[in-house]
Parts: structure tokens; C-alpha cells; sequence
């Protein structure tokens, strides 16, 4: 057999290639770099110089000011617990039901899964006025309860607890869907293989599965510290007026006090914060899958 | 003493029987091999055994005493499986000890067991790697290293070497042949790899659409298949459609002796293995009426032998059959073979299977023919 001879390159074909090579991928990452330096960086940074260079000094007054405020601290202590028990009550509820959603067959199942899903359609706005009217003081749920005989019902409305549940319902979709693919991850012949062994339901959980899903985790822990974090639409239509979450104490620094330094020095903290968050989520990310070579 | 008594297994998905009453015995120290193609059933059974799928009905016994209402995890058994089989955050000798730790043994014995475990698959010094910094046939070895340290009273095995290359399976397969006879574990192994089954099993049970078709030793399953699925599916086998003449065989315009006491009026089929068809050079003293005449098709070198393929339209009276279908037949290397050439064949040795029965085997006498290519090889 013989070989057809390689047609030998010819110097036209070398500059497309070359700007295929050296290039396009500039141009195709330049939008996105561009955006972000346009919308985000350069605001930001602004936003940091203007917190702390005030009348031709660099000064950290503005931050002094912040954490001697009984009423700041208090709100951005509130934005603390609020996101904690928030995450932490979507790991109780999404584990359990990612893990369901990993392991059960059969139309209950989907079923499940499809009502999992649902907040995610939808909008935060939406779901505030419709738990207004639900869980509201009289509400569908009060009204129900006063039918049957049960009355002094407490309206979780303009407390932390409804910040609390329509942040949850919000997102535990995201939280099912990030947890069910890195549990979908894990081989069942893994799983199979620690039964055998002789590991029981909750040890295959605890030594196998958990430390399979720690990615999953910690982009579940991360996207929802950093979401809850800043959320501004349900907190300001659910919850308490003081303490208020740091968008709303932005927001009304911003409007109600005309403090625009206030709010600058409220958002750079925030974003201090949610970008600490932040560096953890690209870590774990850009980490192999395994965690190990 | 370990001994695995399957009764009447049965296992339905949605009212579809996929192992469909399953009986077998499996003795102390045995090697028993499921053999059957892709879907039969054979897995399904062995994850029955490990307690991996519920039985619909029957029932699985070790040693005598059901194990049914046993989960995996209490299950005298050890299973491996085909792939991603070891937990890739822990390291070699942590996968090892995993099953150790869980029964509470001391830390210092549990150091032992795995260093000798790990020597028993030949691999000793593996302990601190990680599973992705073994190659395929490696973690394989450490999954059977992990179900060996258990001790446990059966070894189930699901195509633990499918995934692998060729040479490396074969490696492999006499590996685990010459670790099971050392610690004489009774095990079970599932493959469809027919070469697999017979090089390393003491017997094989094949099955086919979820029953079992056959379970016998290596040489009777070949020499004597109980069922024409068995006979098509082990080795290489020629089948040929015949009717009862006469007290004869009649295939096409070819006749055989048949055995006696053949049951009248039923679909009967010959077949004849490539080595049982002896090539004959007709002489003054063979009748040339019970030679079958064929063209050669197709000749392959397999290296120490050739494999040839010969159109013999005489033994068909289907004109489709007699135009496709293609006697295999094994020649020495030497056999001078080329596309087109005329051959002359007998059949030394056939078995005729009388409908769904079991064969009856017929030997003809050897006439003193020129076998110029009778060797048989394999």
C-alpha cells in the first residue's frame, strides 16, 4: 500500500492559522474583560477610593463610623445570621433531597424533583407578594387556621422568619440541582462497593458519599452565602424594619439619608465579604475533580 | 467450607422475568463462571447473590442457610466489580483497610492484613497512592485485594477485566486463576467472554435470556453443548438444517447416518465443529456421495492455523442459505488454500439436536481416505 504524499504547507495557509492562534482568542475574551472592568472593577474601585480618600486625605473614617453605629453593626450582624441559618437550613432541607433525588426511581420522584425546581421559575418579587398572602397576617394560612378554631397565629411577616423561609424557597433549587449532579457523580458500583464491605446506610453516606460531594458543597455554600448575602427584593418586602439586611441598609442610607459614603463604605464591605466567599468557590473550581491527582 | 446453592432464582422487572428460575450448586473451592451474551440475565443474578438486587422468587443459600433477608453488607460475600470500583479519596491501602476498620480490628492487625493482601495481588509498596495513579488492570487488582482481606465465603466477580486491554485481561485472568486455587475461595464469575469462562473455570453455566441454558466442566460444555444456543454460542460451530430420510440424515442433496430412535417429524439440526470437518481428497475408495463439496470463500491465517470459509451449496435446499451461509473449517498453516479452490469435507464427528432437545453425538468410522488436512487444531 502506499501513502498519498502530505500536501506541503504553503505560506498562506501560515497567517490565518497564526490569527486563529494569537488572536481570536484576545477577541473572543475581550467582551466579557471589557464589561467587567467597564461595570464592576472600575465602579468598585472608585467606590473603595471615594470610602477612604475624603477631602484630599486617605482616611478610615468613614469605616470608624460604620462599627460605632449601634444601628449598622446591629444590621450587619443581622446579614450574618440571617445568611447562616439561611444556609445552613438549605443544607438540611437540600442534602436530604438531593440525596432522594439521587437514589429513587419512579413518578414520585420526578414529581419531587419537578416541585423542587419550581421557585426557580419563579421571581423573588413574585414569590414576596405571594407569601405576603399566604403567610401573612390574615392570610390564607391565618384564615385557615381561625376556620378550624386555632387563633393568636404569628404572621412571620416583617420578621426574620420570612426573610428566612422565602429566601430558602427560593433557593433550593439551585441548591437541589448543584447537589444532585455531584451526588450523580458518585458511581453507584461505589456506593455498591462500600455495602459490601459492610457499611452500613449512614457510614457509606458519611466516609463515601460526603467526601465525593465536597465540591458540590462548597459551590452550594459558597453561592448561597454570597446570594443571601446581598439579597435585596425579599428582605426589603418580608423583613423586619431593624434591623434590616445590608442591601436594604444600603438602600436606605442611599435614599432616606442621602448618605452616598454611608452606602459606599456599607457596599464596600459587602463586597469585601462576598468576595472572600468568592475566592473560595474559583478555588475549589479550578481544583481537580477529586482533589487529588 | 463454603458452598452457594442457587433454587428456582427468579427476578422480574415490571412482570419481565430477567433471570427466570435459576438452580445451581456450587461447591466448596469451586470456580463456577456465568457465561451468555449481553443481557441474559447474568449479572442479575450474580447481584442477587451479593444481595444487590431483590429476588422475586427462589432462593440464594451459603452453606446451607438462606441469605435472602440479608443486605449486602451483611452478606457473606465480597464482590468486584467491573469498573470504578475503589473510592477515589482514599488511598490504596485506606480502600483495603475500609471493610477492616468497620469491624472494629486493631489498627496494628489491620496494617498486616492489608500489606498482605496487597503482596497477594502483587502489589506490594502501592499502599500510599491514590487510585488515579493506578493504571486499569492495577485497580482491579486492589478491588479484589479489598473484597480478599475480608475472607469472605464467597468471591463474586462481575467481568472484573472487561474494561481492560486484551493482553493485560489474559495476565490477569491466570493471576486471579493461580490466587484463587492458592486460597481455594469459592467463586462466581461473570463474563461474556467465552475464552475467559473456559481458561478459568472449574464449571461453566451458561445463560441465555435469563435462564440457564447449561452448567457443566469446560470440555463437556464444548464437546457435547446441551442446547443449539450453547452449540452456537461456545467455540465455533457449523449448523446445517436437516430432515429424517429414510432412516438417514438428508441435508440438501447430502445424506449421514443418523443416530437411532430419532424422533420422527421434528426440525433437526447438525452441527459440526470447524475441527470435526476433516478435508479430503476423494480417492477410488471413498464414495464420493457422503464427501460434501465446497468452494473456498475466504481464507484467514490465524497464525499457528487457518480458518476457512467455504460456500457448500449441495447441503441446503434453501436457495438463500445455500447462496449465504458458510462452512467454517480449520486447515493446518501449511494447507494450500486459495479463493475459488474446490474441497471436499466429511464430518468425522457431528451431534444432531432433535428440536429443543438434548443431542445425541454420532462419530463416523474413518475410511482410509488422504486426509491431507484433517489436523485438528484450535
Amino acid at each position: 500500500m502506499t501513502t498519498r504524499p502530505i500536501a506541503p504547507k504553503t505560506t498562506n495557509t501560515v497567517w490565518p492559522q497564526r490569527l486563529k492562534d494569537h488572536v481570536l482568542p484576545y477577541l473572543l475574551v475581550a467582551p466579557p474583560i471589557l464589561l467587567m472592568t467597564l461595570l464592576i472593577f472600575l465602579p468598585a474601585g472608585q467606590a473603595i477610593v471615594e470610602t477612604v480618600w475624603i477631602d484630599g486625605a486617605v482616611t478610615v473614617a468613614e469605616y470608624i463610623k460604620f462599627f460605632q453605629s449601634p444601628i449598622l453593626t446591629a444590621n450587619l450582624w443581622f446579614t450574618f445570621w440571617i445568611t447562616l441559618a439561611t444556609v445552613g437550613l438549605l443544607f438540611v432541607i437540600g442534602l436530604p433531597l438531593s440525596l432522594y433525588l439521587r437514589f429513587a426511581r419512579g413518578r414520585i420522584a420526578a414529581a419531587v424533583q419537578m416541585l423542587a425546581l419550581f421557585p426557580l421559575f419563579v421571581p423573588g418579587v413574585i414569590l414576596a407578594y405571594a407569601l405576603i398572602r399566604a403567610i401573612g397576617p390574615h392570610g390564607l394560612f391565618d384564615t385557615l387556621l381561625h376556620q378550624i378554631g386555632i387563633d393568636g397565629y404569628v404572621s412571620p411577616y416583617l420578621k426574620p422568619q420570612g426573610i428566612l423561609i422565602a429566601l430558602v424557597w427560593q433557593e433550593i433549587p439551585f441548591t437541589v440541582l448543584v447537589l444532585t449532579a455531584g451526588l450523580r457523580q458518585v458511581e453507584d458500583t461505589m456506593i455498591e462497593s462500600a455495602r459490601d464491605v459492610g457499611a452500613s446506610d449512614w457510614q457509606t453516606f458519611w466516609r463515601i458519599i460526603f467526601p465525593l460531594i465536597q465540591r458540590a458543597l462548597v459551590i452550594v455554600f459558597s453561592l448561597n452565602v454570597i446570594g443571601t448575602f446581598g439579597a435585596f427584593t425579599i428582605p426589603y418586602l418580608l423583613g423586619p424594619a431593624q434591623p434590616m439586611m445590608m442591601g436594604v441598609s444600603m438602600q436606605q442610607t442611599f435614599n432616606n439619608y442621602m448618605d452616598r459614603t454611608g452606602a459606599l463604605t456599607q457596599a464596600v464591605l459587602t463586597f469585601a465579604f462576598c468576595a472572600a466567599v468568592g475566592v473560595l468557590y474559583v478555588r475549589t473550581v479550578t481544583r481537580s475533580p477529586e482533589g487529588r491527582p | 467450607m463454603s458452598t452457594l446453592e442457587l433454587i428456582g432464582l427468579t427476578k422480574r422487572f415490571s412482570g419481565r422475568p430477567v433471570v427466570n428460575d435459576v438452580s445451581l450448586s456450587v461447591a466448596d473451592g469451586e470456580f463456577v463462571c456465568i457465561l451468555g451474551p449481553s443481557g441474559c440475565g447474568k449479572s442479575t443474578t450474580l447481584r442477587m447473590i451479593g444481595g444487590f438486587e431483590e429476588a422475586t422468587q427462589g432462593d440464594v443459600r451459603i452453606d446451607g442457610a438462606s441469605v435472602l433477608d440479608l443486605p449486602p453488607n451483611r452478606r457473606p460475600t465480597a464482590m468486584v466489580f467491573q469498573k470504578y470500583t475503589l473510592w477515589p479519596h482514599m488511598r490504596v491501602a485506606e480502600n483495603i483497610a475500609f471493610g477492616l476498620g468497620l469491624r472494629g480490628l486493631p489498627r496494628t492487625e489491620i496494617e498486616r492484613e492489608v500489606k498482605q493482601s496487597l503482596a497477594l495481588v502483587g502489589l506490594s509498596g502501592y499502599d500510599r497512592r491514590y487510585p488515579a495513579q493506578l493504571s486499569g488492570g492495577e485497580q482491579q487488582r486492589v478491588a479484589l485485594a479489598r473484597a480478599l482481606v475480608l475472607k469472605p465465603k464467597l468471591l463474586l466477580l462481575d467481568e472484573p477485566f472487561s474494561n481492560l486491554d486484551a493482553l493485560l485481561r489474559v495476565r490477569l485472568r491466570e493471576e486471579l486463576h493461580a490466587i484463587q486455587r492458592r486460597i481455594q475461595i469459592t467463586a462466581v464469575f461473570v463474563t461474556h467472554d467465552q475464552e475467559e469462562a473456559l481458561s478459568l473455570a472449574d464449571r461453566i453455566a451458561v445463560m441465555n435470556a435469563g435462564r440457564l441454558e447449561q452448567l457443566d466442566t469446560p470440555d463437556q460444555i464444548y464437546a457435547r453443548p446441551r442446547t443449539l444456543f450453547v452449540a452456537d454460542f461456545i467455540g465455533q460451530m457449523n449448523l446445517l438444517p436437516a430432515t429424517l430420510e429414510d432412516g438417514r440424515l438428508r441435508l440438501g442433496r447430502h445424506v449421514l447416518p443418523a443416530p437411532e430412535r430419532l424422533p420422527g417429524n421434528m426440525p433437526l439440526t447438525v452441527a459440526v465443529r470447524p475441527e470435526d470437518l476433516a478435508v479430503v481428497a476423494p480417492n477410488r475408495e471413498t464414495d464420493p456421495g457422503t464427501l460434501w463439496q465446497a468452494r473456498i470463500d475466504q481464507a484467514i491465517d490465524l497464525g499457528h492455523y487457518r480458518k476457512i470459509l467455504a460456500f457448500a451449496p449441495g447441503l441446503f435446499v434453501d436457495a438463500q442459505a445455500a447462496g449465504t451461509v458458510r462452512l467454517k473449517i480449520y486447515a493446518p498453516k501449511h494447507f494450500n488454500a486459495r479463493e475459488g479452490d474446490p474441497l471436499w469435507l466429511r464430518p468425522d464427528r457431528y451431534l444432531v439436536y432433535p428440536g429443543g432437545m438434548a443431542p445425541i453425538e454420532i462419530r463416523q468410522p474413518l475410511v482410509a481416505a488422504d486426509h491431507s488436512a484433517s489436523a485438528i487444531v484450535m
